[in-house]
């Protein structure tokens, strides 16, 4: 497996046993801060003399919820005053060496780990106040940042044994609370971001400032594998506040006093872009490459059970379909922009990142220093949604900065955004199934063709041949059916591509579910029938096994809320329907949406309810999972009916959000959402409602109207009746 | 050149050039960084200041149009987060990212100061230029619904607090 595959896996967590690098927990005292606070018994938390409890969060938090989550796990644990509980975000350094944000996993990934912390800071405190009263610690009990001395009701706050508690041992194997004894995790809990938001007082990458920074624009070629031709500095350096013009390695930066007048200078900027091979490139000879490779290229088998030819020669019936999607961009509303200060042999960087260890590596190879002495500040960030897994624009910035001599904020306009992000590729998936006479499908195949992510690198063709993990939603199909195929081909991008809110699964899910809603259909069968019928038994999933019939009791659960099979109500002059999604996402989340839609006469799309139903272990909190899937459902809903990237000429032809139209407020469905009780380790969220949303709407609009979308995003001129 | 202007109830000094837009005389002059850049083209109401009372998109008015204006920000709608729409920003727990937030709260101060009580369809004509990708929109809708209940209770959703 290449260098670049494995860090994709890494990055996307998705790799299950094995590949995703954790933190151990570390059971020797190690304070993240020694002498700030009296009692830092890990890297994890703090607790200082007037009671204050600091949990050190080394993730990004970029609107998922992820402080509030891991402050709620903290509190809880360690039985901690919820009002106490703040938040101090990690920068690289020794103690936390992945703080990588991809994958949905940071809930997961931290459960066990920040419930040891926090309950061995518990068992110290507890026993501090023991010692202190002179009892047995049996008799004490931790409550609400206090131990109380249970037979006399004697209280010591947490602030007052801090102290104390940092001179005793750290319990190895800390005794942690029965959920059944929780009372925040499970509880809904506002955003612990929440005043700083309303106030203005947050600080996103934008808003960070360092003594002495300037502001720059970069000029960088429209077209991926151009190259700088020439440049004259001087109308840029005319523009009041410019203060240098510099060539770096993706262009020519232009550095000023304030933003405007960095953005005014490479306005005037003379530069001219060799464009090089891609120049010519469109949408429609991107497509054509997929499509070549999808009929004609050879296949990377990612799962087979029985025959399936053989059972697809002897079918009664044979159905194929082919389905596709568009390029997407991430169009976070903070576009990219990072700060670098470089100085003799060191650099630090502000950015808001999803992987701050990325960019430690990445700006260090460019400088030409060690990567212990690049420091990643990570700020708050402005939507992520996989774009900031990237580490080209902080990269950028410590080259603005080592060239200009001075620290720089470098910042991308709108169109800069739009330009150079790393796409969501279009995508291609074919499938075909095999019914016997009865109509039991007996045969299944999944083929899905895209272009490789270049974001995770150059394409290796050896690098892609993981039997086991491509195409997401088609190699881990939770349906039961004996013989069974699924493929996969990458094709060499030449643009930038890469990660977006959860990769290949909104394609391949919106294939097969649409596929499964067809064969429905054909067969005369209810699409939620069919699907129960086929969750039976388990399949695998890296070294697990998933249960079906998990998935058939989240299908049960949204479809009873939703009044599946009920009347709809009437909505003059157009017509309604109701669709059902499901999926698993890589073998964790548990997910089904319920759409109900309805489309006027001239084929636009109105999409009123989405039902949701979820089995994700325990819920932290309620009101962060509601808020996600709600996020899933606009984006997904983007992604299944509003526009989309075209390439023209080499280049990116949107440059702003009018002609890249986000879902506003007007379109917003009621979202509904309801979880399986459980008290399993958790399992993410933030990206695992959107897959189902695209092929939930287009089985709705087939019921609605005997029209089926298999491509996306769906265009009213196609449902027009 | 030097404009005055008022910010946030308070009168301002800035050197700038005439066509510097609004925005980042706020940002970068005044570091007042809770106006936000989304686009710099009035496509997605990030930048959403009150101008008089009105919502305004402080990227298309250049510093020489705002001199002598009365200028509201996300840091002056109230001294403290207590404005009817903060509070209902976070009584409903609007925000995700949040990056996208300060421009609608000031959007629907401006609302509210304007109908009392919006019905959905007058909240998604006010909100038809904002962009937010974490789609908090149910939830907006919400706030602006609850805030509208507040004032009604006896604050006054108006421009600047103090």
């Amino acid at each position: 497996m290449s260098a670049s595959r494995r860090d994709f896996l890494k990055l996307t967590g998705l790799a299950g046993a094995g590949l995703v690098v954790r933190v151990p927990f570390l059971a020797a005292a190690t304070p993240a801060d020694p002498g700030a606070e009296p009692f830092a018994p890990n890297q994890w938390l703090r607790v200082g003399s007037d009671g204050r409890v600091t949990l050190v969060v080394a993730r990004t938090e970029m609107g998922q919820g992820v402080r509030t989550a891991l402050s709620m796990i903290l509190a809880d644990e360690l039985e901690a005053d919820w009002a106490s509980v703040s938040v101090e975000q990690a920068s690289t350094g020794p103690l936390y060496t992945d703080m990588n944000t991809g994958g949905s996993d940071s809930v997961e990934s931290s459960w066990v780990e920040l419930r040891r912390a926090a309950a061995s800071a518990r068992t110290m405190l507890v026993a501090a106040a023991a010692r202190r009263w002179n009892v047995g610690v049996e008799s004490c009990r931790a409550a609400c940042g206090s131990v109380v001395h249970v037979p006399t009701g004697r209280r010591l706050s947490y602030g007052s044994l801090a102290a104390a508690a940092a001179r005793l041992p750290v319990p190895k194997e800390p005794a942690l609370k029965d959920p059944k004894d929780f009372r925040i995790v499970g509880k809904p809990v506002r955003r612990v971001d929440g005043p700083a938001i309303v106030t203005g007082k947050a600080r996103y990458g934008l808003d960070t400032r360092v003594p002495g920074m300037l502001f720059a624009a970069v000029a960088r070629c429209p077209v991926a594998g151009g190259k700088l031709a020439r440049f004259d500095a001087a109308k840029a350096k005319s523009v009041p506040g410019v203060v240098r013009v510099v060539e770096v390695s993706t262009g020519v930066a232009v550095v000023a006093r304030s933003t405007w007048s960095a953005l005014s200078g490479r306005e005037a900027l003379d530069v001219a872009w060799d464009e090089g091979g891609n120049a010519g490139l469109t949408t429609a000879e991107l497509v054509r490459r997929i499509d070549a490779a999808a009929v004609s290229g050879k296949p990377h088998v990612s799962r087979r059970e029985g025959d399936v030819e053989k059972a697809l020669a002897g079918a009664a019936v044979r159905m194929t379909a082919t389905y596709r999607d568009g390029f997407q961009a991430h169009a976070s509303v903070e576009p990219q922009n990072a700060i670098a200060r470089v100085s003799s042999g060191a650099c630090e960087i502000w950015a808001p990142t999803q992987n701050p260890q990325r960019v430690q590596r990445e700006a260090a190879r460019l400088l030409g220093i060690a990567p212990e002495k690049v420091t990643v500040h990570v700020t708050l960030v402005g939507g992520g949604f996989g774009r900031r897994l990237g580490a080209d624009y902080a990269v950028e910035a410590a080259d603005v900065a080592r060239a200009a001599g001075a620290p720089v904020q470098v910042v991308w306009s709108r169109k800069d955004d739009f330009e150079h992000d790393w796409l969501h590729p279009a995508g291609r998936a074919d499938l075909e199934a095999g019914l016997d006479g009865s109509g039991r499908i007996v045969a299944w195949k999944h083929r899905f063709a895209s272009l490789h992510l270049s974001m995770f690198g150059a394409f290796d063709p050896e690098s892609v041949d993981q039997p086991d993990v491509d195409p997401w939603g088609g190699y881990d199909t939770p349906y039961a059916v004996p013989n069974l195929l699924a493929e996969w081909i990458a094709v060499e991008s030449p643009i930038r591509t890469g990660a977006w809110r959860s990769v290949e699964y909104p394609a391949n899910v919106f294939a097969r579910e649409s596929f499964l809603d067809e064969i429905a259909h054909r067969t005369g069968r209810d699409p939620l029938d069919l699907r129960r019928e086929l969750l039976t038994g388990s399949f695998p999933w890296a070294s697990k096994r998933v249960d079906r019939s998990q998935l058939a009791a989240v299908l049960d659960l949204a479809a009873s809320k939703a009044g599946w099979g009920k009347h709809l109500p009437d909505r003059p002059g157009r017509r309604s329907g109701r669709g059902v999604a499901c999926n698993v996402y890589h073998g964790r989340t548990l997910l089904a949406h319920v759409a109900e839609v309805s489309v006027g006469a001239g084929g636009d799309v109105r999409v009123h309810r989405i039902v949701t139903a979820a089995d994700c272990g325990q819920v932290v909190n309620p009101l962060g999972v509601q808020g996600q899937v709600e996020s899933g459902v606009a984006w997904g809903l983007s992604y299944a009916l509003k526009g989309g990237i075209a390439i023209e000429k080499g280049r990116v032809a949107q440059a702003s959000f009018r002609d890249f139209p986000a879902l506003g407020i007007a379109e917003m469905p009621r979202v509904e959402v309801y979880t399986v009780p459980g008290s399993n380790r958790p399992t993410g969220f933030g990206e695992q409602p959107v897959p189902p949303v695209a092929p939930a709407v287009a089985n709705a609009i087939f019921a609605a109207t005997g029209r089926r979308a298999r491509s996306l995003p769906i265009r009213p001129a196609d449902l027009a009746s | 050149m030097r404009y005055r202007l008022t910010v946030n109830r308070k009168l301002r000094e800035v050197e700038a050039e005439p066509d510097t837009p609004l925005l980042w005389v706020l940002r970068d002059g005044l570091n007042l960084t809770g106006t936000k850049y989304g686009c710099g083209v009035g496509a997605c109401g990030a930048c959403t200041v009150l101008d008089g009372g009105k919502a305004a998109r402080s990227c298309q008015i250049p510093v020489e149009l705002a001199a002598g204006r009365r200028i509201t920000t996300i840091e002056g709608l109230s001294s403290d987060g207590g404005h009817p729409c903060q509070r209902a920003w976070l009584e409903e727990d609007v925000a995700q990212c949040g990056y996208c937030q300060s421009g609608m709260i000031l959007e629907a101060a401006a609302l509210l100061a304007a109908k009392r009580r919006p019905t959905d369809e007058e909240i998604d004509a006010a909100f038809a230029d904002h962009v937010c990708r974490c789609g908090t929109w149910q939830r907006v809708r919400r706030a602006v619904h609850s805030t509208s209940r507040l004032a009604s209770k006896g604050a006054t959703p108006s421009e600047g607090r103090q």
